[in-house]
């Protein structure tokens, strides 16, 4: 038998009744309603800020005749210390706040992915070493060692905030495909695709990954609400990105005086709903996933 | 069990080691000469001479490894050596420490014994008033970034409210510490437990429906014992361990966003320190928060080993 | 018969669970009578109900179940008075009431000896709790009562296994430490649901000896839930057959065997291998799948599956008849027998 047929022949189980599956599985998660909630929020706060930063909104020229100005028909979202309009920078502010949540979600939970892979299938000596370094990652707070590399680098760009938080931001997922693997590694499938000869790489990512893919997706979306919030944390300290590029988190900065927050409501209230809104949308749509791809409680 | 104690204490000590080596090659690698930060620009161009013996005096001139190991040295004597603004690294943490300890410490408890405490009764009652209200504080605590949290907090409660005052540890003339201590701690204390009780509640509360579900629940029940005995004793004893390993986990969480919140609140500990380090680039002082931040990370790990041990006979008799 | 020799009578039972606001009934007015000092078998295909009647019975079910009953009555034998306790009428599932009578009058057995035992806690400790909590004996004392049923359920060397964690203890020892928990507070009554399945082999031959000879010696009443049907052979004295939440069939055990009335019965007993029973005898499968007991029609639920099924079958209830002294089956081909609810 070709490892091909091999394959098909193990998969066949699952393609027969895969069609119905997913039907059900799409039902299941079109009737959870927060879960359609999150998503339909998703997906408006997504192409809204994406078509406002097309359509060119202006986020940078300020308007010097009304600085702090409150919201009006002129600013709908006011303006901020400097006269610059709230409401552009909140939609531009989001296109990058949601660039990183997704970029250095994915990036990491692939990195995890991988290096999760190796260290449980092959364990042994590079598994040891993978687990030491994971776990000296894990031993600093990951936002003080973001603020250790910013201090290393020494040069606040968006470019570096997205390299650090992948490299810090790995581990998890780790952890969660590491012991997937090390569980499943064992299991009869595994050791016939092995005895008929398929390459490591194919059993690993062809056979052991589909097991495991829906934590992993699962841990992905919750991951970009994760970054969003590490960004905006970053940002508020004032070691995020630099001012010129807006972000959800950078926007609040202001809030660091107390003038701002008392006079000033609008500076703060606005990106920071956009953050909560956005934020809350991705968690449900994350429980969303969690109850429809999870067997266990099937 | 001591001997699995004593072999984990000094598994920890490489990795402590190795930790502040990075750190230490990690913060040379950024080229700040310590130098240009102890004399002014001036004086450095009008004193070489002198300027070099001080570089000698300080070892600066040593290879790094050397400089490494010295300092490795002065940080076991107690001696963290000099900010660039000249000040005692050793006591400015003891004065700061403290006041982190005490911000963090306190919601730590607080925030362990709100959310296991309401997370054991949603459990309990599932579906009922107080599951269905923890769930949405949960929700809400979860998706609220901590500093515009602490925001609101101060906007409502310092501001409008007055009740508290915005930020600092000490007022100059507070008449009973105690009193005082109380008013600074409480919206910062505040601020991290909310979200802290978030995660807690909703892992508390998932880890004890998966037991109440289990076989020995129901062998526990067909004994005639009473239910709080069978939700406490056979059932929250087995959510315990994993319950906290959560809450020692969450510690770095923890210090991460009493980092953030010391910056909104201008609460003076570590990770003010820290942050206005960073932003200054006081280096020395930056390696000696990493630093601290993960020694405590590494005690975390260590304790969550030994909970694991102590709670579990499997673990606890195997070694 | 009177009161004294029937220890538990059920009237009318039935079950039903919410789940995704639809309800589902899962036991349909199932009745019986167990005799005591007899054992009872409840046989039927996995999802048939008959768990889910012994933890009606013994209330151990959630909060998504529905339980009514005209009558769930049993019978304490207190010298030579009895004393009736309608467990039906009790409100609350882990009140005062039912907790009175778990331990000491009922007791239950459960499948999976592994996940039955509480991980954190000693052995010792779990069997003596039953013990601790109905009656006023000490913990020393209690002790010593644990080494004696450990030796007498042939637990080797008591002394130091009882100090012991249940992941030290193997399959079969661990399912003799859930029995000494069943048995301790010295019961009357034990429901064993399928005892012996997460067993191998040799191992339930043992266990199965074990309560043969607890049933016997002692006089305690059995009710054994159980789809192994050489173990029915061996063990019961009554046997009720269950299929989609209904008692199909119910009578001695020679009744069975020998003058297997219901189709279903026939059915099941065709299809599993029983030793000492007709050499020739060819192993049969039932046709047809279980239906889900969701979207059940009326009539017989075994109607679809059923070879000597007929065009009354499919329509409304099916009343079961009595067809020789406490020989009852639930079909219409026996409704020239008089009819019993």
């Amino acid at each position: 038998m070709s490892s091909n047929a091999l394959k098909s022949g193990l998969q066949a189980g699952n393609k027969n009744g895969s069609t119905s599956l997913l039907k059900k599985k799409l039902r299941k998660f079109l009737n959870n309603k927060l879960a359609l909630f999150g998503l339909v929020v998703v997906i408006i706060m997504t192409l809204g800020c994406v078509i406002g930063a097309i359509a060119g909104v202006d986020f940078k020229t300020p308007d010097i005749k009304n600085l702090k100005s409150a919201p009006s028909s002129l600013h709908i979202f006011g303006t901020d210390t400097i006269g610059r309009d709230l409401f552009s920078r909140v939609i531009y502010g989001g296109c990058f706040s949601i660039f990183i949540g997704v970029f250095c979600s994915v990036m990491s939970s692939i990195i995890g992915t991988v290096l999760g892979a190796i260290s449980g299938y092959f364990g042994g000596k590079i598994d040891k070493f993978i687990i030491r370094i994971s776990e000296i990652f894990q031993a600093f707070p990951q936002l003080v060692l973001v603020m250790m590399i910013v201090a290393i680098v020494g040069e606040r760009g968006l470019k570096n905030l997205l390299v650090i938080f992948v490299i810090t931001g790995w581990m998890t997922t780790y952890r969660m495909v590491r012991n997937e693997f090390l569980s499943v590694k064992g299991e009869t499938y595994v050791k016939v695709s092995e005895a008929f000869g398929m390459s490591k790489s194919r059993i690993m990512f062809g056979q052991i990954l589909p097991n495991v893919m829906s934590p992993i997706i699962v841990s992905t979306t919750t991951n970009v609400a994760f970054f969003i919030l590490q960004e905006a944390a970053l940002s508020f300290i004032g070691l995020g990105v630099a001012d010129s590029t807006p972000t959800w988190g950078n926007i609040l900065n202001a809030a660091k005086s107390v003038s701002v927050v008392t006079n000033q409501w609008w500076i703060w209230v606005f990106p920071g709903l956009a953050i909560t809104l956005f934020v809350l949308a991705i968690n449900f749509l994350g429980d969303g996933l969690r109850d429809v791809l999870d067997a266990k409680q099937q | 069990m001591f001997k699995y104690i004593v072999k984990k204490i000094l598994m920890m000590i490489p990795m402590l080691v190795l930790i502040s080596m990075i750190v230490f090659f990690g913060l040379q690698l950024t080229g700040i000469d310590p130098i240009n930060f102890m004399v002014s620009p001036e004086v450095l161009s009008a004193n070489k001479d002198n300027v070099d013996a001080l570089r000698e005096s300080l070892g600066l001139n040593d290879p790094v490894i050397v400089q490494y190991f010295r300092w490795l040295g002065n940080c076991l004597k107690g001696d963290f050596g000099y900010s660039f603004d000249g000040a005692s690294i050793s006591s400015i943490l003891a004065v700061r420490m403290p006041y982190t300890l005490e911000l963090a410490g306190y919601s730590l408890v607080l925030s362990a014994i709100l959310g296991i405490g309401i997370g054991i009764l949603s459990a309990i009652r599932q579906n009922g008033v107080i599951d269905y209200v923890g769930r949405v504080l949960a929700v809400l605590g979860q998706a609220v970034p901590q500093f515009l949290l602490g925001i609101v907090l101060i906007q409502i409660f310092a501001i409008k409210l007055g009740w508290f005052p915005s930020g600092n540890r000490v007022s100059p003339d507070a008449a009973s510490p105690f009193i005082d201590a109380v008013q600074h701690l409480f919206l910062p204390v505040l601020t991290l437990t909310i979200g802290m009780v978030a995660v807690l509640m909703r892992y508390t509360r998932n880890t004890m429906l998966d037991i109440l579900n289990s076989d020995y629940i129901k062998t526990a029940r067909s004994k005639g014992i009473p239910e709080w005995k069978v939700y406490l004793k056979h059932g929250f004893r087995n959510a315990m361990k994993p319950v906290l390993v959560i809450v020692v986990f969450r510690i770095p969480m923890l210090i991460g966003g009493s980092v953030v919140i010391e910056s909104v609140f201008s609460y003076p500990g570590i990770g003010l320190t820290m942050t206005n380090a960073i932003v200054s680039g006081d280096y020395p002082v930056v390696l000696v928060t990493t630093l601290i931040v993960a020694a405590v990370m590494l005690v975390c790990s260590f304790m969550i080993d030994v909970f694991n041990a102590l709670l579990d006979p499997r673990v606890r008799l195997s070694e | 018969m009177e009161n004294k020799d029937i220890i538990l009578d059920v009237k009318n039972l039935n079950t039903s669970f919410i789940s995704d606001q639809k309800k589902v009934d899962i036991v349909k007015s199932v009745s019986f009578q167990l005799k005591r000092g007899t054992t009872l078998a409840v046989v039927g295909e996995s999802g048939c109900g008959k768990s889910v009647t012994m933890n009606s019975i013994m209330r151990f079910l959630g909060n998504n179940a529905q339980i009514t009953s005209d009558k769930i009555q049993y019978n304490a034998l207190q010298g030579e008075k009895v004393v009736e306790y309608q467990i039906g009428a009790i409100k609350k599932a882990n009140g005062p009431e039912m907790r009175a009578l778990r331990g000491p009058e009922l007791s239950m057995i459960f499948q999976d000896p592994m996940s039955s035992l509480n991980p954190v806690y000693k052995v010792g400790d779990q069997v003596a709790e039953g013990l601790l909590q109905h009656t006023k004996l000490s913990k020393k004392e209690a002790r010593q009562k644990v080494l004696e049923l450990f030796r007498k359920l042939g637990i080797p060397d008591p002394e130091s296994r009882i100090d012991c964690y249940p992941h030290q203890f193997s399959g079969g020892m661990k399912q003799r430490v859930v029995i000494a928990i069943a048995m301790i507070c010295n019961p009357e009554l034990i429901i064993c649901d399928e005892p012996t399945t997460a067993l191998d082999v040799t191992i339930q031959a043992q266990i199965m000896e074990l309560l043969k000879g607890l049933q016997v010696n002692e006089g305690k009443s059995i009710i054994l839930i159980t789809h192994n049907m050489g173990l029915v052979a061996e063990m019961a004295d009554e046997i009720c057959v269950m299929y989609m939440g209904r008692v199909v069939e119910f009578g001695s055990l020679e009744d069975l065997f020998d003058r297997t009335a219901h189709p279903y019965t026939k059915a099941l007993l065709r299809s599993v291998p029983v030793l000492g029973l007709a050499d020739d005898q060819q192993l049969e499968t039932i046709p047809g799948i279980t239906p889900n007991p969701a979207d059940l029609k009326e009539g017989c639920e075994f109607a679809n599956r059923c070879p000597d099924c007929s065009e009354e079958c499919r329509k409304g209830k099916i009343p079961a008849f009595e067809i020789s002294k406490g020989h009852r089956v639930r079909c219409l081909q026996y409704s020239n027998f008089p009819e019993v609810d």
